[in-house]
């Protein structure tokens, strides 16, 4: 690989590590989703920075072109990363139903407490009234 | 007996009415309440006019999630036994009583309402019985037991199954696929017969677009679940 080439892609990867450092440090990403990210980016600047382990990876595996095996790991990661979001997609939507499902129970049954409260108030206020009312007469 | 009509109902303004007065009117003995899946139209301020008993969903979580809300209401609040009937008016209340008898009198765990087995009332399109003829089948296969009506919406459930539903529940067309894992808990389903209406209005929930997913949907659903533990 040209050294050009290398510099600008770490030049690249440290941008866009840095970029997601300052996003967790800002919260606005938590850490935990941003591991598998933080490991990609790593795992291109060793490659970057030691363009033989690809050429010998490639050689391994039987690939041609030491620019195909990147592509294919690329690929790899890519697929992951996605699969493990569905998997989240998957439990927070899970999770979402069960709030749902509490919070709106949770509502009907307080709003049933309040009724029903309400009812005994009305009725002690009547018994009130006509305790106050007998002991007048 | 306490006794529970889950009634999910996702923009049913021109059907809510009728059908809750209907089962105030034949269905007595039962306690209904009204599921709504954060409507869009005025099925909700409908409920609030009329003075229904209903469950407001603050996030619209299609029929499965509905009607598990029903069933974990039953469960929270002590009911012996839950049937949901949509709120389109296609199930007469006048069966609830039978299949509430059907379920004490026999100790089984659940009861469908078929329309199937005397052949009566609205039958369903062409196409749509050879499904539910194709998923009768494969749950014979799966289970050896023989469900005539396995899309059959009128289901009465006795504790056990109110149990089984209020923690896990299928999220869409959770019919056939939750037959079978009752079925494969060793748990006990009936039919009786009953005689279903074309829907009142309103439209079906499974478009001939949908048709393909929910062939596609419950057919796995059902293999994966008997796959199950």
């Amino acid at each position: 690989m040209d050294i050009k080439i290398q510099i600008i892609v770490a030049a690249g990867v440290l941008l866009g590590l840095a970029a997601i450092i300052n996003m967790i440090r800002k919260k606005s990403l938590e850490l935990q989703y941003a591991l598998a990210w933080l490991f990609v980016g790593g795992g291109i600047l060793v490659l970057d920075c030691f363009p033989q382990i690809l050429t010998w990876l490639a050689h391994e595996a039987g690939v041609a072109s030491p620019v195909n095996m990147l592509f294919f790991l690329g690929f790899c990661f890519s697929l992951v990363i996605i699969f493990t979001l569905t998997v989240t997609v998957s439990r927070m939507s899970t999770q979402i139903k069960e709030l749902t499902q509490a919070q709106a129970l949770q509502k009907e049954s307080r709003e049933r407490k309040e009724d029903a409260g309400m009812k005994n108030n009305v009725k002690n206020k009547a018994k009130n009234d006509a305790d106050v009312k007998n002991s007048v007469q | 007996m306490k006794k529970l009509i889950i009634i999910p109902a996702y923009n049913e303004e021109a059907n809510i009415v009728k059908t809750v007065e209907s089962i105030e009117r034949d269905a007595v003995g039962f306690d209904y309440i009204v599921i709504n899946d954060c409507s869009t139209d005025r099925t909700k301020e409908i409920c609030e006019e009329h003075g229904f008993h209903y469950v407001d969903l603050p996030i619209n979580l299609g029929i499965g999630g509905a009607v598990q809300t029903g069933y974990k209401y039953a469960w929270e609040n002590g009911y012996d036994m839950a049937v949901q009937v949509d709120g389109d008016g296609q199930h007469d209340p006048e069966f609830l009583e039978l299949m509430a008898e059907y379920l004490e009198i026999h100790q089984v765990d659940m009861v469908i309402g078929s329309r199937f087995i005397e052949k009566q009332g609205f039958q369903s399109s062409g196409m749509r019985r050879v499904g539910i003829r194709f998923f009768s089948g494969l749950i014979r296969l799966m289970t050896g037991k023989t469900i005539t009506d396995p899309t059959s919406g009128l289901r009465m459930a006795g504790r056990n199954v109110i149990e089984l539903f209020s923690k896990d529940y299928p999220r869409d067309y959770p019919e056939p696929e939750s037959v079978v894992a009752i079925l494969r808990k060793g748990l006990k389903v009936a039919e009786v017969p009953v005689i279903m209406r074309e829907r009142e209005g309103g439209v079906s929930s499974i478009s001939m677009k949908k048709s393909v997913y929910y062939m596609v949907k419950v057919t796995l659903a059902i293999l994966i679940e008997r796959i199950r533990r």
